[in-house]
């Protein structure tokens, strides 16, 4: 029954999984059980997009769906059943900046993936980067810019970091990006796209 | 139907690298190419940081020179970058781009409107780009409040409704269409431009959305635009769309076209 739910959600079919979550609650599918086809679902999803056979509005609509779902389990769970989260990551667009789909793409899968994300939008000063850590004890901190404009704000922000001593690493991502902008702003990477940013996560934590 | 040819943009990796080495065949290559296919101006973008911005520019500027008489359109956010490149070029220049940004109209206006260049117009400010027609259409308001103030003809300022990725924002093409048609409303002389791959980023198959995107801003009230001049579709669906707008008289421009191999 689950298996339905997984492919009513990888298939976009939005009705079909509200019906068949509402089913399986009837039937006593503990909301656990629920939570975790979706997970499964999703990470079909995000791997189709990483192959480039699934594409931007299915993320979208993806991720309302799981939403959609998750209000529908949410009065019937005795406490939050969230998964454990693998790690703590800021993300934002840097200031002078507003680009943001592909920002949103990475922090979308590095949620996909486990770990508990806090996007500061776009066009975000040095300063409101350095807030968001200390308030949520992110280690991971993404920068994200497309302009060459973006340079600068970039190297600035990682000043800032290291200055504050918070003991994170950073990467960045965007237009143009390379390892001599790295070295420039003395980032500790750079991430080609999500796929990357997500695979640095993961091993930034096992250290 | 105008033509803003794009190829010259540092932020491509292969002009980069031109860029970055001093290929003059390279850029004098494109710079020719798109001369012939038709483009009434050629955007310049070095693309590259601001500190080598106004070099790189003019590296840019004097090897298209060397090979084509097109007017150029600058394209730098950079107001130092453009008061050095404007000294090297030969014909006025378009200047791309200023908006509602407060600091992008007090720097970039006056350079505009002393040397009588055409200025591309963005309807955003600093604020987040704006998601109905009526805020854009504020910000236009704004705009050429500016402009005229300094003495810029309407018809020197090509507006750029704005262009959201229609995979993250799916009415995103019908706001650009009616932006288009409330600034004309609001400013019979004033001409429009945009890009047109914003539209199709993260879907499939781009070119043919690109495509179909241009024609129907067209019968909106677009008239002209930035694109590839050397991407045969694309002109041919300017040539088909000018012909079904009744601006073809005796349909000779699409007979020849097509008599010119245009249509593949």
């Amino acid at each position: 029954m689950s298996q339905e739910l997984v492919n009513a959600i990888t298939e976009m079919r939005e009705e079909d999984a509200l019906k068949i979550t509402n089913e399986l609650l009837d039937d006593g599918t503990s909301p656990l059980d629920i939570l975790n086809a979706c997970k499964e679902a999703m990470d079909v999803i995000g791997k189709r997009f990483e192959t480039g056979e699934a594409f931007i509005p299915e993320l979208i609509l993806a991720g309302e769906m799981m939403t959609a779902v998750s209000d529908v389990i949410k009065p019937r769970l005795a406490e939050e059943a969230t998964s454990e989260k693998l790690g703590k990551v800021v993300i934002g667009t840097v200031e002078g900046d507003i680009h943001d789909i592909a920002k949103d793409i990475v922090a979308f899968m590095m949620d996909l993936n486990g770990f508990e994300v806090t996007d500061l939008g776009v066009d975000v000063p040095a300063a409101k980067f350095v807030e968001a850590v200390k308030e949520t004890g992110a280690t991971i901190v993404g920068l994200s810019g497309f302009l060459t404009l973006a340079f600068d704000p970039m190297k600035e922000t990682v000043a800032a970091l290291r200055d504050a001593d918070l003991g994170v690493k950073i990467m960045i991502g965007g237009g143009q990006i390379d390892e001599q902008i790295r070295e420039y702003t003395k980032a500790d990477a750079y991430g080609r796209d999500a796929m990357a940013a997500v695979a640095l996560a993961k091993e930034w934590m096992k250290e | 139907m105008k033509i803003i040819g794009e190829k010259i943009n540092g932020t491509r990796k292969r002009v980069a690298r031109a860029i970055a080495e001093r290929d003059e065949a390279y850029i004098k290559d494109l710079a020719a190419k798109q001369a012939e296919a038709g483009s009434n101006w050629l955007d310049v973008n070095a693309g590259t940081h601001p500190d080598k911005e106004p070099d790189d520019l003019i590296w840019l500027i004097e090897n298209i020179q060397d090979v084509v008489e097109t007017p150029l359109c600058l394209d730098s956010a950079n107001p130092a970058a453009l008061n050095v490149a404007i000294k090297a070029v030969k014909k006025t220049p378009m200047i791309n781009s200023i908006s509602g940004e407060p600091d992008r109209l007090e720097k970039i206006l006056p350079i505009v409107a002393e040397h009588g260049c055409e200025v591309i117009a963005l309807a955003m400010d600093d604020k987040k780009i704006p998601e109905t027609t009526e805020k854009r259409l504020e910000i236009i308001d704004k705009v050429i409040a500016a402009t005229r103030a300094a003495d810029v003809p309407d018809d020197k300022v090509y507006v750029d409704p704005l262009v959201m990725t229609i995979a993250t924002a799916n009415q995103s093409a019908v706001i650009a269409y009616e932006t288009i048609r409330a600034v004309h409303e609001q400013y019979p002389d004033v001409h429009f431009t945009m890009g047109l791959s914003n539209i199709s980023f993260g879907l499939p198959v781009r070119k043919q959305i690109n495509r179909a995107f241009l024609s129907l801003a067209m019968q909106n009230g677009l008239d002209s635009a930035i694109l590839d001049p050397l991407d045969k579709e694309l002109m041919a669906a300017i040539v088909t769309t000018n012909l079904l707008l009744g601006r073809d008289k005796h349909c000779l421009n699409y007979i020849r076209a097509s008599r010119k191999g245009l249509f593949g």
